[in-house]
């Protein structure tokens, strides 16, 4: 297991490599000048050239990427190139907690809804309650988040003044603050999320209670409550697990969207905003670290999936 | 603008008129403007004496003076009492990257700045430089010195005395490049001296009328804007540039980008009678549904940033608890035409009009400015809210808004000559037009399809809409690399502003990054505004000012160095418990050291 586990880790290492230098590479290819937009009100081009100069954006581009990769091997993700150029470590260490409420909130709502929707629904197949929860899936799926969050604004927030309608206040604040600002985007991510799940949850129970061991387990007189939940669940969570742990490294890459909506600057709002702006030690630094919460999380799942089913060994 | 002026009742209309024949009726050669030395002098200005300074000043416009619309008068600051915390949400922005005013470009930063910093002078509410950190000041004759009178026993918020020697720290690192975006604008500071601790001197190439206005203004200037050298030293630039100390009557306390900013009434503000709230926070607010459940639930009171979104104008008009406050907005919007392009092609705009009118591309040219239905554009892309442009000369600047143009200028719409003209240049109702693209921000993607179809519906013609990235169109438009591009200038206050940083061959925006083997020039070239556009840059006379900033103007209208589309409009936005002296109601700015809560 510890071998398996270490090569898995350099493994990941290798893919955070991979992608944070074909970051790199591309946005450097792609048009957009950062410098031209930072001064856009400005335009003065002696300043352009210090700025340049300054952020050594002058130098080739495997002068920069040498630099840059130096300083990541320290720890070191450099420094936006707007504004007051702050610490792209301070910044993703100020986003990440947002990030990790709004995920982590979201992830226990989409499970909340996922799970008895999809355990209902495959318990009783082809049922009334089958086809609403299915109806409700799609309308889940199908609905964007964005519209999902600003009807929720409008009737909790503007209309029944129940939550607060934006913004973000950490957990040292209190639970109740911290908690009323997320319960709406949490409901508006959650959402699309349970719908995939609860699918995921009616299509792997199906599978599971039509295998011999649930046949002999029926025949043995258990009562359906046991049946579904010691001997059917469980082996269904295989496939559930693999895409809730996908499902909640997504989030932790940040719901765009969503984070702009109830404007909280997570990871992924950073990210957008680095694109957009071509600051390039944001988009490279939040990359390097959404691709670390991919690829840990999935060397999570895979820990995760010899919990849920002994037969499963790293082992030689 | 009219419309706001037809809704006075004849008494106001004649008081407005004397008190703008009043203002005017003075010698410009008298350098106290026909005031006498006792008008000048104190910390308080009567009515009078500011309405004559600020036609002195090339400001002045009746507009101004209507109750309500620029504060000016006639608006009593509403009762309230001093404390509270206010909540703001800034409209359309997701963090504030800085607010150091060497590196702030946008106006949602320099409100916040505005009201943490201060600046030797200030623009008021009716666009005139006040006194700030000055006590008074002297020009020489020439109008080449300036020696300032520094007010004393003011403190920074980190408790540091404010000496001469601020002054000098900030003018050494705003005229750095690698310090300042704003250095080209102190190029024409030759000096500046400490006199004693409280006095300054400045001495410049050669006259310069923006030099009260602009450069030492604290907020449109922001190279002069003075910062703390402690504060600089002890936090570093960085966290300079999130939590700035200054002199101003709000001291920030927290900011942490994209949570928000966190402002406290500075206890040791020069005038103990400001700041009158206790706290302020604002908070960013990108998306504009949220703003506006936001501010109808009550969690933010007032809001500031970008001017909200024009779609919800109306809606926030229809709610008892909003207040909301329209003034003409300080920039121009166009449509840009390469000139070295098919079918836009003019190889050179010297040539008189006439012969001009003569050449294929420049009659496309103008058909399409002549196509342009500003009107019909205001209301279905703006939702009515905007000023129909023909220059880049704003109706924010006052005097120097030149209020005929859109009568007498070439680019009038005239769907007819409009055709006319199109037809003559071989494109008769459109026919074997190129399908040109249209390039606009991702975020004025609504703006360019409704241009796209007025052509269309016009002229006949198909344009093609591409929506880019801010960074990438900018790149593009600075590199001439577009067929057609709606793109536009913002924050302009003084003509210098409309037109030195657009009109002249060698503006900031003017092709800066073509490849100058191919293109002679970028997306204009006139040597006549040229000359007339230096020559004003350095006029002190402001009706002679006022006549050559006016003619340029028309001169960048007629010759179509683009097709003028649209003056925003500015738009605040507050709840009706906040009280917003009209003082305060300075365009694009937010000052909150007057406001109160009730």
């Amino acid at each position: 297991m510890t071998r398996y586990m270490l090569k898995r880790t350099i493994g990941a290492v290798i893919v955070m490599w991979a992608v944070a230098t074909l970051v790199f590479f591309m946005l450097r290819i792609v048009p957009g000048d950062p410098i031209a937009a930072m001064l856009f009100d400005v335009g003065d081009p002696a300043a352009a050239e210090e700025i340049k100069e300054k952020l050594g954006l002058d130098k080739p581009m495997y002068v920069q990427y040498a630099k840059w990769f130096l300083l990541v091997l320290q720890g070191d993700l450099g420094n936006s190139i707007y504004g007051s150029n702050i610490q792209v470590n301070r910044l993703i260490a100020e986003a990440a907690p947002r990030t990790l409420s709004l995920a982590t909130l979201s992830f226990i709502v989409a499970t909340m809804i996922a799970i008895p929707a999809g355990l209902i629904a495959a318990t009783r197949k082809n049922s009334n309650l089958d086809h609403g929860v299915t109806f409700f899936a799609f309308l889940g799926l199908s609905m964007p988040d964005f519209w999902l969050a600003i009807l929720l604004i409008i009737v909790f927030a503007a209309n029944l003044h129940w939550l607060p309608a934006i913004g973000y206040v950490p957990l040292s604040e209190g639970f109740w603050p911290w908690f009323s600002h997320l319960i709406l985007p949490s409901i508006a991510v959650g959402t699309a999320f349970s719908a995939i799940v609860a699918r995921m949850i009616r299509s792997a129970m199906l599978e599971v209670m039509k295998s011999d061991f649930m046949q002999v387990a029926r025949s043995k007189g258990l009562r359906e409550n046991t049946l579904i939940m010691i001997h059917a669940f469980p082996n269904a969570l295989i496939p559930v697990v693999t895409v809730m742990g996908i499902a909640f490294a997504l989030l932790m890459s940040g719901a765009v969207v969503v984070e702009n909506v109830f404007s909280i600057k997570g990871l992924g709002r950073m990210l957008i905003q680095g694109i957009l702006n071509r600051d390039y030690p944001v988009v490279q630094g939040t990359i390097l670290i959404i691709s670390a919460i991919f690829v840990f999380t999935n060397l999570l799942v895979d820990m995760v999936y010899t919990l849920i089913d002994p037969r499963i060994r790293y082992d030689k | 603008m009219d419309n706001i002026l037809k809704t006075l009742t004849a008494e106001q209309r004649t008081r407005i008129d004397d008190e703008v024949r009043d203002a005017y009726d003075f010698d410009p050669r008298d350098p106290l403007f026909g005031l006498s030395r006792n008008d000048l002098s104190g910390s308080e200005m009567k009515r009078r004496t500011v309405l004559r300074l600020l036609a002195a000043g090339g400001t002045l416009t009746a507009l101004q003076l209507v109750p309500g619309v620029l504060g000016g008068s006639g608006e009593l600051q509403a009762a309230g009492k001093a404390g509270g915390t206010l909540t703001c949400g800034w409209a359309g922005v997701g963090e504030i990257r800085t607010i150091d005013p060497a590196q702030i470009n946008q106006v949602l930063q320099f409100q916040i700045a505005s009201n943490v910093l201060s600046g030797l002078m200030h623009i008021d509410a009716s666009l005139v430089g006040k006194p700030d950190l000055t006590e008074g000041f002297e020009v020489s004759s020439d109008g080449t010195e300036y020696t300032f009178k520094l007010r004393e026993g003011v403190t920074f918020h980190n408790g540091d005395k404010f000496t001469a020697d601020d002054v000098l720290f900030t003018y050494n690192r705003s005229k750095d490049p690698k310090k300042s975006i704003h250095s080209r604008i102190l190029k024409n500071v030759k000096e500046v001296t400490k006199v004693n601790d409280y006095t300054v001197k400045f001495k410049l190439g050669r006259a310069q009328a923006s030099f009260l206005t602009k450069t030492l203004e604290r907020a449109s200037g922001r190279a002069m804007t003075i910062v703390s050298r402690g504060g600089i030293e002890k936090l570093g630039v960085q966290q300079y540039g999130l939590t700035p100390v200054g002199t101003g009557p709000f001291k920030i306390t927290f900011h942490e980008l994209g949570q928000g900013v966190i402002l406290e009434k500075n206890e040791n503000y020069y005038d103990p009678s400001r700041p009158k709230l206790d706290k302020v926070i604002i908070k960013p607010i990108i998306a504009a549904e949220p703003l506006a459940a936001a501010i109808e639930a009550g969690d933010i009171k007032l809001i500031g940033g970008n001017p909200p979104a024009a779609e919800l104008i109306d809606r926030f008009k229809s709610n008892p608890d909003l207040v909301v406050k329209e003034a003409p907005g300080p920039g121009f919007q166009a449509v840009w035409m390469n000139p070295h392009r098919d079918p836009f092609k003019v190889a050179d705009f010297n040539v008189p009009l006439p012969e001009l009118m003569k050449q294929k591309g420049f009659k496309v040219r103008l058909a399409i400015a002549k196509a342009l239905d500003r009107e019909r554009y205001l209301k279905q892309a703006r939702f009515g809210r905007g000023y129909p442009a023909y220059g880049s000369i704003n109706p924010a600047m006052g005097y120097y808004f030149d209020e005929n143009l859109g009568d007498d200028s070439n680019q009038k719409f005239d769907v007819k000559e409009a055709q006319k003209l199109l037809a003559e240049a071989g494109f008769p109702g459109g026919k074997g037009f190129p399908e040109l693209t249209l390039g606009a921000t991702v975020q004025n993607r609504r703006d360019a399809q409704v241009v796209a179809s007025i052509l269309k519906r016009n002229l006949g013609i198909k344009v093609k809409v591409e929506t880019k990235d801010s960074p990438v169109l900018l790149q593009d438009f600075l590199a001439m690399r577009y067929d057609m591009m709606r793109i536009g200038s913002g924050g302009d206050y003084d003509p210098d502003d409309g037109v030195v940083d657009w009109m002249q061959t060698n503006s900031k925006f003017n092709g800066a990054k073509r490849d100058k083997s191919k293109m002679k020039f970028g997306y204009w070239s006139e040597d006549e505004a040229d000359k007339l556009i230096a020559t004003q840059s350095v006029e002190a006379n402001v009706k002679e000012r006022k006549a050559l900033v006016q003619k340029a103007n028309k001169i960048t209208s007629d010759k179509v160095a683009c097709a003028f589309l649209y003056h925003p409009m500015d738009i605040k936005v507050w709840h009706k418990s906040v009280n917003v002296p009209a003082e305060s109601l300075i365009p694009a700015l937010v000052d909150l050291d007057r406001t109160t809560l009730s």
